[in-house]
């Protein structure tokens, strides 16, 4: 039944309804939610900086205004603000991610249409994860599209585009470069699915200094055309700057909030640049696991990054859990799916029951909410390590009668 | 290790069964509380001498005369008119009530109003007017405030309507009696509420600008305690406790404690919980030796507390109008005069509100400490999160155990062709030779989330129908086709009835690993949240959902007969109980109670999935 | 007697001589009563001291020797600050409870924010806080950064400014200060009798801070060709009517402040009790005022040579109605918090007046509330009127240090009501930067309304919640999280790492 859906029939379908559910008044509970947008994210901080810019006063003279000078540029120029198009641009962002998922689940599959697409499509339109963030109007939906984009297009063989893509991505958030290592990879290889029979990397490593310095001219373009638009360097501090020094600790789905809330004022620097350096880690390893499969590469450290970047919105774990739907070979090998699903489940409740008691309510106190993300960090370690694990086991092949696979 | 509890996982998932039904009759048992105390230093209570004279009770005995008049002038104390004619004279009615409370107020000096008020709920529109006012303290910033509030109409579940006029009596006296110190390190409101739990919400969401109705033109600062006077006969015997909140917030027990203290030392009035003087619960069906031990005895009058609480908290009705007051975080509780012959009056009523209001006058912060998730047991003990709590988690997590095993079963099937590989080495393993074989079989998730998903998409738009005005005007005939509809629907999922194949879980199986992981879920997780609610969900999910059976080789009658009953635990409601769902509706409009949309999209989904699970 | 008196003499004469010649100083008091529409009784007590043809310090100049200092009425302990911080105009009132403007009218001085509030035209260089805060007993300490502002529009210079150097406005309100007795005694001790005689014998702790109101203020002005002037005032607001059993608003120095006033202070230049004479009702006032004209009854201290205890009696009863407000504007000032996360801050101006009225509406907020902007709309008579305000001025706040500086020119249509919203944030703050009682919430300054050509007005102060982290957690969040981390961390290396071996479970299973 759920196999005949076509990827051109359901992500209009959806958009369409999202674009009626946006007008029918949810999107205003949901903006000011902390778990659907952080101060970076935020669609009223947006508005707030664009009403500045619009009235002469510098945003990034205050400290509250984080978003990139590129969105006040294009908000306040290109774009309308007003809520009928917020609403049918937001849709639109999530169509196009749909669409680029599905478009990297074929070049993955190296086919032109399956009866799956439908389904991949659905996994990222469906997920509510992405689906409320991209209600209460957050950026981090602009940015889950960016990342796709440039998925999608380096597994299409088109570095400029997709470095390009990755650039603004990074720009925006920039953790996000952290992806640059396989994006790399899987330019100069291929997206189909290896892990099955991995192999060792055999690529020309020169090849890779044409593309980074692409990557950096790009980058470079960008900051400068914000420079331009902000009128001076101030805003570096204001957006960059926040990721390292996490001036802001407005509740999130993600650990560091609580952590530097609670932290000793002099272990703060260094607490910080662990907690920073700490995403840098994860890198290699997996591009050197994994590098018969860099857009696997990829995708855990997608979840990864989910689990441990600073400003964290639901959107981002649900990227991940979104971008399984890629990878069905591994749905057979997955260690714990439902002690993971019902990790997931009971956070998805907990967060936003606990949140209410916290702030709304009066009668827990922030551990509740604080154990809740916990558990949402769990959970969302469990899915990484599940599909991890499965990634690895598959190249061994079906479970057999008398033996079990271990690791040593 | 795993193999042996796995083994076994009948036995525990029975013992945790029993353990958590247990824990929950057990909750009344005095062995399981402890005492109350006062956790907060800064209240101080009955440490002040009170000022309320005789002279006050009279000043207060004159106010109740003129309302005595102005109640026996217009007998009708509130009207439910139809929205397109409201007579003039029901307006002129509690227009002049509310009037004469301001000007009362305004003589004694204070800055009062009136604020007029309208819901719509179906097609009656309920109008009131409510007055108050606000005294400012004596070099108080006025940042903070403290309210004494009352309803005309007092607190009530169902029956009779009451005048609380003794009540609006203390109120006014108070305000002129309060106003004459200058200790007061708050401004203290005084508001007087028209009808009963309408026209306390109606101010409470101008006063904290919930709604974009006008504006109250004296304003005061944040609210973090609050007081209702609920005092209706001529005296009364005892001092009693409402503290059940919307959606079943408990106040900071710190505030009840310090009530129950003062009222005993400095107004020599007993506090009980409730309205339930009587020490003795008369169960003439139990053996006389068992009904008149002392143990016993108050076995059942904790248990009559503790069963009242649940039927308060549970469906998240507030048992008073200082229910209404915890929507905006503010603690608050109802001091409800038990009716009585005697011997107390306005006198001890006046002393004791006093000397509360100085113990929530000393308070420098807001009640904060982890004091709100307790069981009252009777005025003086309670139960801690830690002797209750565990009794609704023990059965959701037998609940997960036996979602989980039943997710293991679906994943594996017996293959019964095995005699040959037993006659090939009959003696090497004689052991090994009999166990089963097992292989691994799919399971069938994404239609059976689709089910799942298509269930609460059906309980939304129940919700949606049921809310809807058109279902509140004629509840009887919608109720009918609603019940059907809601009986018809699930049908269709029998068309997913595939032929079972040897490769492929049961639907059926698989629907109910997932129907009771959920069920497990949310039994766990709202026991943080509402426990009552929790406990109910434990009983009416509990060993409905686990006995759903699975099997798809039962008959079809025996399986017609089963969906049935699983709808009507489901939906009965809709037939058997029109007034209360009635009343849980007008509480969702009007106050914003949860329990509507709850049952509407989480209880009745459930239920269903076990129909389904029946029917497949 | 006589010995001291000569005694006085001589040392006068030889203080004098060693100032420098021109310098001349004198010292005038005085306490006018005024009874209030609500039937409370506003007193203010002001005390002036001029220090004639003084000048304030050149800021320019402050790291010069300064010249040496001798007064003989001019308090040394102010003039030591004002000479050391280069200070040219200075103003700090302390003041307790919340003015109604409604009832009570514009008050004698305009400075009656809750709480203390500092504010001065000084050069370049930090306010003179520490050595106020020391002078005056109060916490004026907090007024650091995260509170100082500068909304020269609103706070202009009452007297005048040298033209040489640079001056700049520092402003700070503290809102959450208390004023009590410990603040009275140094102010006392500025005065040159003391409370030993004349009015400032009036100011009896136990009285006025019982009052419904009370605040003192300290005033430094330069007039230029006439010199510094010291200005300490003291007003309160009694309420004869309090107890329920009174009916009358009957009053005297002795209901007033618990005193009379003995005798004349021999310092002052003059000292007057001016009284407020009740109009539309029969009155007897005692004793025989010095001069009474049609609306004031004045008394001359020095001249009475007795005891006097000024008393206003009534001959009716006071009767309470519900007047029209007496200010030309009536203020509402509302924080709707929803969440302890977001709130809507909501102004309600209601012009009385028949013709309309420009205004200022100046907030400075710590950054612990940020504004939302965007959102912020005007409704005259529930009618969005987005054209009601102009010249809009905001300096966003910086979390952790600036606060916010939000100002706007109101034109206010005559009889109608103007209100302005705006949504709110709330920050979330350090664990360390949380007050000690937590749980209370943070007191904000007032607004201040500034009718073009009126005296500015102030809103009262709001207590904002904001969201607390438990305080005993810190070494749990940090043992917590980093073990989530460290799992997490480790699970995946560990799976990286390690090889993946097929084992027999048989075989597994018999050992």
């Amino acid at each position: 039944m759920t196999s005949s859906l076509r990827a051109g029939v359901v992500i209009p379908t959806v958009a369409a309804l999202k674009v009626a559910i946006s007008l029918s008044g949810l999107p205003d509970l949901l903006r000011n939610d902390h778990q659907l947008s952080s101060p970076l994210t935020s669609f009223s901080q947006l508005q707030e900086g664009l009403y500045l810019f619009k009235h002469g006063i510098d945003p990034y003279s205050g400290g509250t205004f984080r978003h990139s000078p590129l969105l006040l540029a294009l908000f306040s120029s290109v774009l309308p603000t007003s809520t009928l198009f917020a609403a049918v641009f937001w849709a639109l962002s999530d169509a196009v991610a749909a669409w680029a998922l599905v478009e990297i689940w074929r070049a993955r599959q190296n086919v032109s249409s399956s009866t799956r697409d439908g389904l991949v499509a659905l996994g990222y339109l469906a997920n509510p994860y992405t689906i409320l963030p991209s209600l209460a109007l957050s950026t981090s939906t602009l940015e889950n599209t960016l990342l796709l984009l440039a998925v999608m297009f380096a597994a299409q063989k088109k570095a400029a585009p997709s470095l390009l893509s990755l650039a603004f991505l990074s720009h925006l958030a920039p953790p996000a470069i952290l992806i640059f290592p396989p994006l790399a990879l899987l330019l100069l290889t291929d997206p189909h699915s290896h892990l099955a029979s991995p192999q060792k990397l055999s690529l020309n490593k020169r090849r890779i200094f044409p593309l980074v310095l692409e990557f950096l001219i790009y980058a470079g373009a960008l900051t400068f055309a914000s420079t331009l638009v902000a009128g001076s360097w101030n805003w570096i501090p204001q957006t960059w700057g926040t990721w390292l020094t996490l001036p802001d600790l407005t509740p999130n789905p993600g650990l560091w909030w609580y952590f530097f809330t609670e932290m000793f004022d002099h272990f703060r620097p260094f607490f910080l640049m662990v907690f920073s350096m700490h995403l840098v880690i994860y890198v290699a390893p997996l591009c050197i696991k994994f590098q018969h499969d860099p857009l696997f590469a990829l995708f855990i450290l997608t979840g990864v990054l989910g689990i441990f970047k600073a400003y964290p919105t639901l959107s981002d774990p649900g990227l991940f859990l979104s971008m399984t739907a890629a990878f069905p070979e591994i749905f057979p090998y997955l260690r714990h799916p439902i002690v993971t699903s019902l990790l997931h489940l009971h956070a998805a409740l907990l967060l936003p029951l606990f949140h209410h008691l916290w702030l709304t309510q009066g009668t827990g106190n922030a551990n509740f909410f604080y154990a809740s993300t916990l558990v949402f960090a769990c959970a969302n370690g469990a899915a990484v390590m599940d599909s991890l694990w499965a990634g690895m086991r598959i190249a061994i092949g079906k479970n057999t009668e008398d033996y079990g696979i271990v690791q040593e | 290790m795993i193999q042996k509890f796995h083994q076994r996982l009948p036995v525990i998932k029975i013992i945790l069964f029993l353990v958590g039904y247990l824990w929950m009759v057990a909750i009344p048992l005095p062995e399981l509380g402890r005492t109350t105390y006062i956790d907060e230093n800064a209240l101080q209570p009955a440490q002040v001498s009170t000022y309320w004279n005789w002279g006050d009770v009279h000043t207060a005995d004159k106010y109740l005369e003129d309302l005595e008049k102005l109640r026996d002038r217009n007998a009708t104390s509130r009207e439910y008119v139809q929205s397109t004619t409201v007579p003039h004279t029901l307006a002129y009615t509690f227009d002049r009530r509310a009037d004469y409370i301001k000007n009362e107020f305004q003589r004694a000096g204070l800055s009062a109003a009136t604020q007029k008020y309208s819901f719509s709920v179906g097609n009656t529109d309920l109008t009131g007017a409510n007055a108050y006012a606000v005294s400012s303290s004596p070099r108080a910033s006025g940042n903070e405030a403290m309210v004494i509030a009352a309803s005309w109409i007092r607190r009530h579940d169902e029956g009779e309507e009451e005048l609380n006029l003794r009540g609006i009596s203390t109120v006014l006296a108070l305000a002129k009696f309060l106003k004459g110190y200058s200790l007061w390190a708050k401004d203290i409101v005084f508001v007087v509420g028209d009808g009963y739990l309408d026209g306390m919400q109606a101010w409470l969401s101008a006063y904290h600008g919930a709604t974009q109705s006008k504006e109250l033109p004296h304003s005061s600062g944040v609210i973090w305690n609050a007081l209702a006077i609920d005092y209706a006969c001529h005296s009364f015997s005892h001092l009693g406790v409402f503290h059940e909140g919307v959606n079943g917030r408990l106040p900071n027990q710190d505030l009840i404690n310090s009530f129950e203290r003062i009222s005993r030392y400095t107004g020599g009035v007993p506090v009980v919980l409730y309205d339930h003087v009587q020490d003795h619960v008369s169960l003439p069906w139990i053996p006389k030796f068992i009904r008149t031990n002392p143990t016993f005895q108050k076995y059942a009058t904790n248990a009559k507390n503790v069963l009242r609480h649940v039927g308060y908290q549970a469906p998240g009705t507030p048992s008073g109008i200082h229910g209404l007051f915890h929507q905006y975080r503010i603690d608050a509780f109802t001091m409800y005069a038990v009716c009585a012959h005697g011997p107390h009056g306005f006198h001890a009523l006046g002393k004791v509100i006093e000397s509360t209001l100085r113990t929530m006058n000393n308070l420098l912060e807001r009640l904060h400490a982890s004091f709100f998730f307790y069981i009252l047991t009777d005025a003086v003990h309670f139960n801690k999160i830690g002797s209750y709590l565990p009794s609704a988690i023990l059965i959701s997590i037998a609940l997960m155990f036996h979602g989980l095993d039943t997710w293991v079963a679906a994943g594996w099937t017996v293959e019964e062709d095995e005699s040959p590989s037993s006659d090939e080495k009959p003696d090497e393993k004689p052991s090994e030779a009999k166990t089963p074989k097992w292989t691994r079989r799919q399971r069938p998730v994404l239609p059976v989330l689709s089910i799942m998903a298509a269930t609460h998409l059906l309980g939304t738009v129940l919700f949606l129908l049921l809310s809807s005005n058109y279902t509140l005007a004629s509840y009887q005939t919608t109720s009918y086709i609603l019940f059907t509809a809601l009986a018809v629907i699930p049908l269709g999922a029998a068309l997913l009835r595939t032929e079972q194949q040897p490769h492929n879980a049961p639907l059926s199986t698989v629907l109910k690993a997932l129907n009771l992981c959920f069920a497990s879920t949310i039994i766990s997780i709202l026991s943080v949240l509402n426990f009552s609610l929790a406990l109910t969900l434990s009983i009416t999910l509990g060993v409905p959902l686990v006995a759903s059976s699975a099997s798809p080789t039962t008959k079809w009658p025996i399986k017609g007969i089963q969906y049935s009953l699983y709808i009507l635990l489901a939906a009965g409601w809709l037939l058997f109980l029109p007034e209360q769902t009635k009343s849980v509706l007008w509480n969702w409009e009007v106050l914003s109670v949860w329990f509507a949309p709850v049952v509407c999209v989480v209880y009745v989904p459930l239920v269903l999935q076990a129909a389904i699970v029946n029917l497949l | 007697m006589k010995l001291a008196h000569l005694w006085g003499f001589i040392v006068l004469f030889n203080t004098s001589c060693l100032c420098r010649a021109q310098l001349s100083e004198y010292f005038n008091e005085r306490l006018s009563i005024k009874p209030l529409k609500d039937g409370k009784i506003a007193s203010t007590l002001t005390f002036t001291t001029v220090l004639k043809n003084g000048t304030p310090r050149d800021p320019g100049l402050l790291h010069t020797e300064d010249e040496s200092q001798h007064y003989r009425l001019f308090p040394l302990a102010l003039g030591q600050i004002l000479r050391e911080y280069g200070v040219t105009e200075m103003h700090l009132t302390l003041n307790a409870g919340k003015w109604n403007y409604d009832s009570w009218g514009q008050p004698a001085e305009a400075g009656v924010g809750n709480g203390a509030e500092l504010w001065a035209w000084i050069g370049d260089g930090a306010l003179a806080r520490n050595a106020l805060a020391g002078l005056f007993c109060s916490s004026l300490g907090s007024l650091d950064e995260l509170r100082t502002t500068s909304p020269v529009e609103v706070f202009r210079p009452e007297g005048s400014l040298p033209s040489s150097s640079l001056h700049q406005l520092r402003h700070a309100s503290h809102p959450s200060e208390s004023v009590c007795t410990e603040n009275l005694t140094p102010f006392i001790k500025l005065l040159p009798c003391k409370s030993s005689a004349g009015l400032a014998s009036l100011l009896n702790p136990h009285k006025l801070f019982d009052a419904n109101w009370h605040g003192m203020g300290v005033h430094v002005l330069w007039h230029e060709g006439e010199g510094v002037e010291v200005r300490l005032t003291f007003q309160t607001v009694s309420d004869p009517l309090r107890s329920s059993f009174i009916r009358k608003q009957d009053w005297s120095l002795e209901s007033l402040f618990g005193r009379k006033v003995e005798k004349a202070c021999r310092a002052a230049g003059s000292s007057h009790i001016q009284v407020a004479l009740p109009r539309n009702t029969p009155y007897n006032i005692s004793p025989q005022p010095t001069v009474a004209e049609n609306d004031e009854a004045l008394y001359d201290i020095q001249a009475v040579n007795k005891p006097i205890n000024v008393a206003m009696q009534y001959m009716q009863e006071f009767q309470r109605q519900d007047l029209p407000s007496s200010a030309t504007l009536s203020i509402q000032r509302t924080l709707k918090e929803s969440s302890q996360s977001h709130g809507q801050l909501s102004v309600i101006l209601r012009n009385h007046q028949p013709n309309p009225v420009q205004a200022i509406y100046l907030e400075t907020m710590p950054w612990i509330v940020q504004f939302y902007l965007h959102t912020l709309t005007a409704t005259v008579n529930d009618i969005p009127q987005p054209s009601v305000f102009s010249n809009l001025s905001y300096i966003p706040a910086i979390p952790h240090s600036r606060p916010t500086t939000f100002h706007v020119l109101l034109s206010i249509p005559a009889n109608s009501t103007l209100r302005l919203t705006m949504d709110v944030t709330k920050a979330f703050l350090r664990y360390t930067e949380h007050p000690p009682d937590a749980q209370r919430g943070w007191d904000l300054p007032p607004a201040i309304i500034y009718p073009l050509d009126q005296p500015r007005m102030y809103t009262p102060t709001l207590l904002v919640d904001l969201a607390t982290p438990d305080f005993s957690m810190p070494y749990n969040v940090i043992i917590f999280t980093c073990t989530l981390v460290a799992f997490i961390f480790g699970s995946i290396f560990n799976l990286l790492t390690r090889k993946f071996v097929v084992v027999s479970v048989a075989l597994k299973g018999r050992d």
